[in-house]
């Protein structure tokens, strides 16, 4: 009896040692890991795609207060952790990828957010669809592609890539009312990526710029009786 | 052993920090997550009742996920890339 607790507890105290052996192992190897802030970059505009599963959520009361609550409240929190980096009382380290000259102004997701939340909130989906896969693609697109192409092709690109998207979601309206429509919209993503500003980061201007020109273009044409808007483009489940 | 301990204990510290692996599976997943979510909307609302009106889930649905497949291979054969380098720099 005494011998098989004895073995027991050393069996125990064996397999512990190795299970904290084998965490140490794995904490190393995972701190091992390097993430090319590049390439890290592009993923996040990338991903910033999924935020399209808005427009899928159910149009019931609760559930369209939840659609303007947390986006707010996601922006607020993003405002007050970029007051606090800008301030100092973050550590600047700790907010990996960002870009030199984001040290002493708000980084470029918080633009990123804004828009986005400015986009869900004040433009009809018709708008906002395409201005947001413009941030999300075209933005890694011209910038990859700038490595490869001169840069006018590679904006060049930008501007075929913003025109499929806006083609894409306007399809239903007028062949007239899709190209013009896309001429504007993918003009406004290219000049709002390629125009960099002191105080306002290209993540922002290239979704409200091709916004604010098809809004405009939108509502002139409202003003003399012709309604370009087509149908929305994603349906709420 | 308490140096080990010690080290260990360093070790999560770094690793509670560095924000961006925990990042790192979110930006790859949830992309691939939402574009299935359309796709299964559109087959589900459109193509079983024979249903146009829901083409455009589908569209948005494929350019999410192979806008994503392209840049998450990129972005994980540039950390495998990396790890090969810091390797062979051990070696040497």
């Amino acid at each position: 009896m005494f011998f098989s607790e004895m073995t027991t507890k050393d069996a125990l105290k064996i397999t512990k040692r190795r299970m904290s052996a084998y965490q140490a192992e794995l904490i190393e190897r995972l701190n091992a890991i390097e993430v090319d802030a590049h390439w890290f970059r592009r993923a996040f505009h990338t991903f910033a795609a999924s935020f399209l599963v808005y427009y899928l959520l159910p149009d019931e009361e609760w559930i369209t207060v939840t659609k303007m609550v947390i986006p707010v409240l996601i922006v607020a929190w993003m405002m007050l952790i970029e007051y606090e980096r800008i301030r100092g009382g973050v550590d600047h380290q700790r907010f990996f990828g960002l870009r030199s000259y984001e040290k002493k102004r708000p980084a470029g997701y918080l633009y990123f957010g804004v828009a986005v939340l400015l986009l869900f909130f004040f433009f009809p989906q018709q708008i906002a669809i395409p201005c947001l896969l413009c941030a999300s693609f075209t933005d890694p697109i011209i910038g990859e592609s700038r490595y490869y192409l001169k840069k006018t092709h590679a904006y060049g690109l930008g501007f075929f890539v913003s025109f499929v998207f806006f083609a894409i979601t306007w399809h239903q309206a007028e062949l007239w009312v899709m190209i013009l429509i896309g001429c504007a919209g993918a003009a406004g993503a290219v000049i709002g990526e390629g125009k960099k500003l002191r105080f306002l980061d290209d993540d922002f201007m290239i979704q409200m710029l091709p916004a604010i020109l098809v809004l405009i273009l939108w509502q002139s044409l409202l003003l003399i009786q012709v309604d370009i808007l087509p149908p929305p483009f994603i349906f709420p489940v | 052993m308490e140096k080990r301990t010690q080290n260990t204990k360093e070790n999560i510290r770094k690793l509670l920090l560095r924000l961006e692996l925990w990042f790192a599976p979110v930006l790859i997943i949830a992309p691939l997550i939402v574009s299935m979510i359309f796709l299964q909307e559109w087959y589900s609302r459109g193509v079983l009742n024979g249903s146009s009106a829901f083409d455009g889930e589908l569209f948005i649905g494929l350019i999410i996920l192979f806008g994503n497949i392209v840049v998450d291979v990129a972005f994980l054969r540039s950390i495998r890339l990396l790890r090969k380098k810091k390797n062979d720099q051990h070696s040497l």
